[in-house]
């Protein structure tokens, strides 16, 4: 049971975005996608999600395609939360969570007691049930982030696809989302990030999938893939490595000498 | 739960309160025209089959004015709050954008040349072939979710092109009255409309309305973006398509009976969106009723207004949206800083 | 600024003009041989009064059945469409105008020294008959003008004898739902068609809009409808088609009168009365 791509290839705008990449995420591990801006992160995670059809390539989510599946099915299956999240009108966040019941309602139907046991729930996973009446915009950024990743929860998908969840949140919040989403992946669902933050990677995700120029360079576990010979050359920084309470962490502390080389050439 | 929180009135209170309403504004108007009636008595030998003078005047003149006002307000506040809902703009409104004139130009372009003559059903149709040119101009125009500043002025291009065009439409018309007629085209009236204009353009009305409201929980998933509204399984060709067929429908098949009427699209859903929580979707039928009785009361004070000959509805409808469209564009820009 | 130089140079223009404008038109003769006439309704007078070959031009909305009374004879003479160039192209030594016609070209005519007769729109039968009289004597056949005005006497006068005993209430409603107010020609041809005209009771004096409603309620016994039957499309006339007008058909009689008969309140207006009278005379 997973969600497998296969030789993914995405044009964008002329560009090709991936070129050939290979992705699985299986139920109740937490997968990071990571890689240099603009290698193509959002856009695999897109692809994974069924939002973006890739030009080349095949994706299966347990088994089946998406044009098998269909678009409600593959909803209930699947949930994503977006890059930057907007809303367009001035919801009550209780509201706003209750959008992400949509896949499991009939269309005019009311609220069944299921889903509103399923926003409670994520409300309080998320640590935003008290915002239930207030309007989304007169949130903080993090709070409204808090809310929109409850609203991903209330789905309960097999598998929660998120992009860069931790921009804009404060210290505690970003180590509360990661902990809530190892949570949710030890209930058995099979969760994607796109994260930014190595250390924060490495510390979090069971697997690593490292992104580079639209390829995929590397597939494993964080010590495996966040070599020294990799940080070097593709992200450019060489890290302090340690141990804490038997927990390996990583920590980029400074550019290299090639980098550093460039900043001196004057 | 509070009865009237953020999230607005619950939808077994509103949709009743706004049908009540709804119908007192009807009966109203069919109480109130430029003579007294007994309005008992005309009812009483409508009912009797008796073909007074009275029930004459209330089957012939009243009912029909008093219709299609309610049908064309419910049209118009119905399409504004679901081209609202598509665009993610509150100044989204079939006549902000021009959509209104281009069906008005249509209209104008099967009348003047006789083809409604010939054909009943040309002029709803001409208006709704016009309705939905301007709407697929707009939407490839403006993509994917369309600011503000865009939106205005792709609907000043539109006004002015169908706006110039009816004029010339009317100037090259045969009918040496028709020149003059451009009023009626561009402002709207529910003047001497008969039974005849609503049997016309109702069933094409109803279409519009009923894949408008279809697309309500796609609109409500749209208020997170596409890219997460396509997550939750809603197809965004499909929502487009749904939109612009009913949009074009209900508002092409209104101008074509009744002229132009602008604002009710902009004022309406924006005054009951706090009634609705913000919902996108519970907009759409609550903006239907909200058009209706504004036209129908816009409707009782041209008739009420001592000035002959009688105010366009338009007049009235922009009076009070061209200020509210003001207001609305200061807040958003207020907002925005 | 405009200096001298300046005015001198519009003078001289003017005064060119003026010249070419004399040479090209021969000199004033007693019975005018070529006549531009610049209005509808004097193109009807000047249609029926002068021979054919002594029009140089009428307008070409004359030439319309639907909207001109003389329409046929209209075809055989060459159209105008009222622009001072055509007109100085015919080169006529007489030109008539109504008094609605576009002052520009009016003014430009008097300008280049050829001046338009204008002729007012009657408001009652006895200055109808007056402006034929002006007419006539302008085109020096005064002896056609007394025969038109005898006709039409000879006419009004067989008509009054077959009017209803008692006269009937009667609405006229023109296009756009406009009545016609008491104290005009229509009125007048009303009463000499045995009618009165309830305009008056129902508010409007001169001219103007009365709702359907209104002329639903307002117990007329006859409704005269100014329409122009087969016409193009408009909004104006499909006020005259709404469904209460024939549904007020069971109660009252409907006349269809086209408007062109008495739009000029020339000779016409005769046909209108005796159409008037003929429909109604059964309803003795």
């Amino acid at each position: 049971m997973a969600i497998v791509a296969r030789t993914i290839g995405v044009d964008l705008a002329g560009r090709r975005v991936l070129d050939a990449v290979d992705a699985t995420l299986a139920r109740g591990e937490v997968l990071g996608i990571v890689g240099p801006n603009g290698a193509g992160k959002s856009t695999l995670l897109r692809v994974l999600a069924g939002v973006l059809a890739p030009d080349v390539g095949e994706l299966r989510v347990d088994g089946e395609t998406r044009a098998q599946l269909g678009a409600k099915a593959l909803a209930r299956r699947v949930a994503f939360l977006a890059q930057e999240g907007q809303a367009a009108w001035s919801l009550s966040a209780g509201a706003l969570v209750g959008l992400g019941r949509l896949p499991h309602r009939r269309p005019f139907a009311a609220e069944s007691e299921a889903d509103r046991a399923a926003i409670a729930e994520a409300m309080r996973r998320c640590d935003v049930s008290g915002f239930a009446a207030r309007p989304v915009g007169t949130l903080s950024g993090g709070e409204r982030r808090r809310v929109l990743l409850a609203r991903a929860l209330a789905v309960e998908a097999f598998y929660l696809l998120a992009d860069e969840p931790l921009a804009g949140l404060d210290p505690g919040h970003q180590l509360d989302t990661l902990r809530l989403l190892r949570a949710i992946a030890a209930a058995g669902t099979g969760v994607a990030v796109v994260l930014h933050d190595l250390s924060l990677a490495a510390r979090f995700c069971d697997r690593l999938l490292l992104i580079h120029q639209g390829r995929g360079v590397a597939d494993g576990p964080p010590e495996a893939v966040l070599d020294e010979t990799r940080l070097a050359e593709i992200f450019g920084v060489v890290a302090l490595r340690g141990l804490h309470a038997g927990t390996p962490f990583l920590l980029p502390w400074q550019t290299t000498a090639r980098r550093g080389s460039d900043d001196d050439r004057r | 739960m509070t009865p009237v929180g953020h999230d607005g009135l619950r939808p077994a209170v509103l949709l009743p309160a706004l049908t009540v309403l709804t119908l007192a504004m009807l009966a109203v108007s069919l109480a109130v025209g430029y003579e007294p009636l007994d309005l008992g008595q005309a009812v009483a030998d409508l009912a009797a089959g008796r073909a007074t003078l009275p029930a004459l005047v209330l089957v012939e003149l009243r009912l029909p004015r008093a219709l299609l006002g309610g049908l064309v307000g419910f049209s118009l506040g119905m399409a504004g709050a679901a081209m609202q809902g598509m665009m993610r703009n509150p100044l989204a409104e079939p006549g902000v954008v021009g959509i209104s004139s281009a069906a008005a130009f249509g209209a104008v372009a099967a009348f003047y040349s006789g083809l409604s003559g010939a054909m009943a059903l040309a002029l709803p149709l001409g208006g709704i072939a016009g309705a939905l040119v301007a709407t697929l101009v707009l939407f490839a125009l403006l993509g994917r979710g369309a600011s503000t500043t865009t939106l205005i002025l792709a609907g000043v291009a539109l006004n002015s092109f169908a706006g110039a065009a009816t004029a010339l439409a009317l100037n090259l018309a045969p009918n040496p009255y028709a020149a003059l007629e451009i009023v009626f085209w561009l402002m709207g009236s529910l003047a001497d409309r008969s039974m005849s204009h609503v049997w016309l353009a109702l069933p094409l009305m109803a279409a519009g309305w009923l894949l408008m409201a279809s697309t309500a929980p796609a609109l409500d998933a749209l208020s997170l973006g596409e890219e997460t509204a396509a997550s939750l399984g809603f197809g965004l060709t499909a929502l487009r398509v749904r939109l612009i067929g009913g949009a074009a429908l209900s508002v092409g098949g209104a101008v074509a009976v009744a002229g132009a009427i602008g604002f009710v699209g902009l004022v309406v859903p924006h005054l009951l969106r706090p009634l609705v929580g913000h919902r996108p979707g519970r907009l759409l039928i609550a903006s239907g009723f909200g058009g209706a009785i504004l036209v129908l009361a816009a409707d009782l004070g041209v008739r009420l207004a001592p000035i002959r000959p009688e105010l366009k509805l338009g007049v009235v409808t922009a009076l009070i949206g061209a200020p509210f469209l003001f207001a609305l564009v200061q807040r958003l820009r207020r907002e925005a800083l | 600024m405009r200096g001298p130089r300046a005015g001198l140079g519009r003078r001289l223009l003017a005064a060119l003009l003026a010249a070419g404008f004399a040479c090209a038109v021969a000199p004033a003769a007693a019975r005018p041989a070529r006549i531009v006439s610049l209005n509808m309704c004097t193109d009807e007078l000047v249609l029926r009064l002068a021979d054919p070959g002594a029009i140089a031009s009428v307008t070409w909305l004359s030439q319309d059945p639907r909207n001109a009374n003389m329409a046929e004879l209209a075809r055989r003479v060459p159209a105008n469409q009222g622009l001072v160039e055509q007109v100085l192209a015919a080169r006529p030594d007489l030109v008539v105008a109504g008094s609605y016609t576009t002052r520009a070209t009016v003014s430009l005519l008097r300008r280049v020294g050829r001046p338009a007769h204008e002729f007012g729109v009657p408001r009652n039968l006895a200055e109808m008959r007056a402006q034929i009289r002006e007419m006539a004597a302008l085109l020096d056949e005064e002896a056609r003008g007394e025969a038109l005005i005898a006709g039409i006497d000879a006419r009004l006068d067989a008509l009054e004898a077959r009017r209803p005993a008692r006269p009937l209430r009667a609405i006229v409603l023109r296009p756009n739902g406009f009545a016609v107010g008491r104290g005009s020609l229509v009125d007048e041809i009303l009463t000499r068609a045995g009618l009165v005209n309830i305009a008056a009771e129902l508010g409007i004096e001169s001219y103007g809009q009365i709702a359907l409603e209104t002329v639903a309620l307002a117990r007329a016994e006859v409704l005269i409808l100014n329409d122009t039957p087969d016409g193009p499309p408009s909004l104006a006339h499909e006020v005259l088609h709404h469904p209460v007008i024939a549904r007020l058909s069971d109660r009252l009689r409907l006349v269809t009168l086209p408007s062109r008969l008495w739009t000029c309140a020339g000779p016409s207006v005769v046909d209108a009365i005796e159409h008037l009278v003929e429909t109604l005379e059964p309803a003795r």
